[in-house]
């Protein structure tokens, strides 16, 4: 167990450290320059610089290094827990994770919680309808949840929440009640996803001689549903969800951005735009970290849906 | 169970609905509600102000520091400066300077300042405080190149107090708009402890001011808060009142979605919607029926609009070609298209607004024969049945490179398309800007710039201060571009007034007719105010003035 979770721990520091490679280079073989885009934010050029001038505003940034000292240094820091400071915010970078991680977090928690209960319930409904016109819709449901743009659900929900009825805050991260209409907007494509596949395992798991089985012991329908049917649906349900996490984030910059919250998806949007890259860099090792737990935890959660996955080593060891 | 998932569409089509409604309540409402008698202005209340959000590439409040609209508007508030503009006729007028001389050479200012003035952190603004302001300026220019404000110090060489109520200060190259400098943001003066916080604590709001508001927090991306000034007491001769201001606090909010600026505003969530394009038809409609006032005033300074790459084997280098570009632009059709029936179109390289402006209408007139036969006149032909023209086998293609497509410019490459110009939109990074425009990879470019003082088109076209030489040396040839220079000299340096005008006239004629620049719209900047806002003023740079603005009850 031990070397197992070394193992594991192993691989999502390579992992880590790749994604940060990663995106060092990426942002360095781009054709930019983080103190011309500074500048043009303020309407002057870059070519306005004498070379001395140029110099000075590059140092400033710790631009003036070699690429290689930049990225080894970058790397020393956030080994250290130093991850620089931001080139357009002008604050330390952990500074400003700490100030926006915390809403990202909570939202995309409440998010995944909305999404988890509304995919799976409509899962298990749209599974026990009986074959007619209100099956064929709650299946079909999903599809328009996820091709339905994020920022028109959001726009909506502020239009009828907001603006018609005033219940709810259009904007803002203070209190609860503002974490509603942008968990519901995040919620809506994540639960359609997990309402598609959940109900494609299910109709498959179904479809199994071993529940024809357990009809026929006497078991009622939904006791075969929920016992026997959804727990081995679920495997496939829970995989996606892992991705389903990470894809909060990214609906973040959206949702953030229609809802003006302050918060990681938006401070990614705009750091990618300024060429932040001490942000940005901090922010992709962040995702990379939270992407690596939530598989590690996926993986830890199988043995107990499916208890063979545990017994297998077992045997292949003896 | 059922039912409930049922309900969830249900709900979402009356919303739709709801939608729909009031979509139609606003086609049908007549204008504005009456302005006027409101009564006394009464002191207390808080204002909430939604912008558009503030700068992501480089987070500042600093007024020295930043060119970003939405700070300066919210600097306007907290820190005041030696000069006010007058918004009407772009006379500058006394603020914390009571007086000043210009020499002839236009090389030395001196201002006689106030003696009643505190910063808010109780320090007296007295001489030394103001040559502080200019001493830090040259320092933030030094530590931070390109920093904004240099362009309103350019040619600055020392400031000096002369006693403990005058300042002198001294130029080495000469600066005529450095007196419309003085009433601007940008060199508002700071009280001298701010400038022990290095400039990046400064962008972040750790400065003080003697504005007539405070600045109490900064957040980038999320908002400012201000409060009241206590005992504020100097005012500019500009508004309409003295004393302290009468709203206790103004919450400003950086809000992305225009909807959500105008729905907040609209169900009574804000006092003010500010956006940074103007309001589409539709959303005036929308904020009108719901009992909002508009105001709109064009920004001063260089008007939207192309310039040119007139470099050899550039397709511009052709002035005929030029000639017909000018007159191939439908801008009235822009205007109306794009922002609304009652939208103001472009009338020369600057805004209706700028000092010294003068129309140049009839030489913008559409003219799509007027272009085509000067196309023909260049060699460039439309052969039977082509859509575009072409010269030697080669096509017409102007090519301008953008961020982002808008309607205007596909609109704007229709209108080329019917004089058979090839109008390419060439989509590039922002972060490619700089080598487009060093490799003098295009043929326009767009842009504008916002000052009250037709000096500001220097920066971009007048090589010996543009903000890039590459820029200003492609759009136009140095002949002209030596009679650009002389102008703008004429028009800076001439004491004279009416000299001034006239030279500035025959610059703003020779821009249009050479096809310097080539005028795409107006820049208006449109704000809503609740029906409880009044006071609401427009500064001489078109910005938001809290100051004289009182809410009444309900």
């Amino acid at each position: 167990m031990a070397w197992y979770v070394l193992r594991r721990v192993g691989q999502a520091a390579v992992v880590l450290w790749a994604a940060y490679t990663a995106t060092f280079v990426i942002l360095h073989v781009l054709p930019s320059d983080p103190v011309a885009l500074q500048l043009a934010a303020n309407n002057v050029e870059i070519d306005s610089l004498t070379p001395e001038q140029r110099e000075v505003a590059e140092a400033r940034l710790g631009l003036d290094r070699p690429v290689w000292q930049q990225y080894l240094g970058m790397l020393a820091g956030v080994l250290r827990g130093d991850f620089g400071t931001s080139y357009a915010k002008q604050v330390p970078v952990a500074q400003l994770l700490g100030e926006r991680l915390p809403a990202t977090a909570t939202l995309s928690g409440v998010a995944v919680l909305i999404a988890l209960v509304a995919g799976v319930g409509l899962a298990l409904l749209a599974v026990r309808v009986p074959r007619g016109p209100l099956a064929a819709l709650l299946r079909r449901l999903p599809a328009v949840g996820v091709s339905v743009p994020n920022f028109w659900i959001g726009l909506l929900l502020i239009q009828v929440f907001a603006f018609t009825l005033g219940w709810l805050p259009a904007m803002g991260s203070i209190g609860p009640q503002s974490y509603v209409l942008p968990a519901i907007t995040m919620a809506v494509p994540t639960s359609a996803v997990l309402a598609q596949v959940l109900i494609r395992s299910l109709d498959d798991t179904l479809g199994e001689p071993y529940i024809a089985t357990a009809r026929a012991k006497g078991l009622s329908r939904g006791a075969v549903q929920l016992r026997h049917a959804f727990r081995n649906a679920a495997l496939p349900t829970l995989t996606i969800l892992g991705l389903l996490v990470g894809a909060t984030v990214t609906g973040s910059i959206v949702v953030e951005t229609v809802f003006s919250r302050q918060g990681l998806g938006r401070l990614a949007q705009e750091s990618v735009l300024a060429q932040d890259v001490p942000v940005v860099q901090a922010i992709v090792v962040l995702a990379a970290s939270a992407f690596v737990l939530v598989n590690l935890v996926v993986d830890l959660l199988y043995p107990l849906l499916d208890p063979r996955i545990a017994r297998t080593p077992r045997v292949s060891r003896a | 169970m059922t039912t409930l998932h049922r309900r969830k569409p249900a709900i979402a089509i009356a919303g739709a609905l709801a939608l729909l409604a009031l979509s139609g309540c606003a086609g049908t409402a007549t204008g504005a509600s009456p302005t006027g008698a409101a009564g006394d202005p009464v002191a207390g209340g808080e204002l909430t102000v939604e912008f558009w959000p503030d700068n992501a590439a480089f987070a500042c409040v600093d007024p020295f520091q930043t060119y970003w609209i939405e700070s300066r508007q919210v600097i306007r508030n907290v820190a005041d400066s030696l000069t006010d503009q007058d918004p009407e006729t772009g006379e500058i007028v006394p603020w914390l300077a009571t007086s000043w001389t210009v020499s002839d050479d236009q090389l030395t200012y001196t201002f006689e300042l106030r003696d009643d003035v505190t910063f808010s952190d109780g320090t007296p603004l007295d001489a030394a405080a103001v040559v502080r302001t200019f001493d830090s300026a040259q320092e933030t220019l030094a530590a931070v190149p390109g920093a904004y404000g240099g362009v309103y110090i350019a040619g600055l060489d020392t400031a000096t107090a002369l006693d403990e109520h005058t300042v002198q200060v001294q130029f080495a190259t000469p600066n005529s708009a450095f007196l419309q400098g003085t009433s601007t943001t940008n060199l508002a003066i700071l009280s001298p402890a701010s400038y022990d916080a290095t400039p990046a604590d400064r962008c972040l709001g750790k400065f003080v001011g003697s504005g007539p508001f405070v600045l109490d927090d900064y957040t980038p991306g999320e908002g400012i808060d201000l409060s009241r000034r206590d005992g504020y007491d100097w005012a500019s001769s500009l508004n309409a009142h003295e004393g302290e201001a009468y709203l206790d606090a103004v919450h400003i909010n950086y809000v992305a979605e225009d909807s959500v600026r105008v729905g907040n505003l609209t169900s009574g969530a804000s006092d003010v919607a500010w956006p940074r394009n103007p309001f589409t038809p539709e959303d005036q409609a929308l904020l009108t029926s719901s009992g909002a006032q508009l105001h709109s005033r064009p920004l001063p300074g260089v008007s939207y609009s192309l310039f040119p790459n007139v470099a050899d084997g550039k397709v511009l280098s052709d002035p005929l070609v030029r000639q017909a570009l000018q007159k191939a632009i439908d801008r009235e059709t822009y205007a109306t298209t794009i922002y609304g029936d009652d939208y103001p179109v472009v009338a020369g390289a600057y805004d209706s607004t700028t000092p010294f402006f003068g129309a140049q209408d009839d030489a913008l007139a559409y003219d799509p024969e007027g272009a085509a036969e000067l196309l023909d006149e260049a060699g460039w032909t439309l052969a039977d049945g082509a859509t575009y023209r072409t010269k030697n086998g080669q096509q017409l293609t102007i090519v301008q490179p953008i961020t982002a497509e808008t309607p205007g410019d596909v609109l704007l490459q229709d209108q080329l398309k019917q004089v058979g110009i090839d109008f390419e939109l060439k989509v590039y990074q922002a972060s490619d800007r700089a080598s487009i425009i060093s490799g003098g990879d295009y043929d326009v470019l767009a842009t504008y710039y916002t000052r009250a003082d037709p000096s500001v088109l220097q920066w971009i076209i007048d090589d010996r201060y543009a903000s890039s030489k590459a820029f200003a040396q492609n759009a136009a040839d140095p002949e002209t571009a030596a009679q650009i220079q002389s102008l703008f000299d004429a028009g800076i340096t001439d004491i004279d007034q009416e000299a001034r005008t006239d030279a500035y006239a025959r610059l703003q004629a020779l821009l249009v007719d050479d096809g310097v620049t080539f005028p795409v719209f107006e820049r208006v900047q449109y704000a809503a105010t609740a029906p409880s806002v009044q006071g609401f003023r427009f500064t001489s740079e078109s910005f938001l003035s809290y100051y004289d603005i009182w809410k009444t009850e309900g």
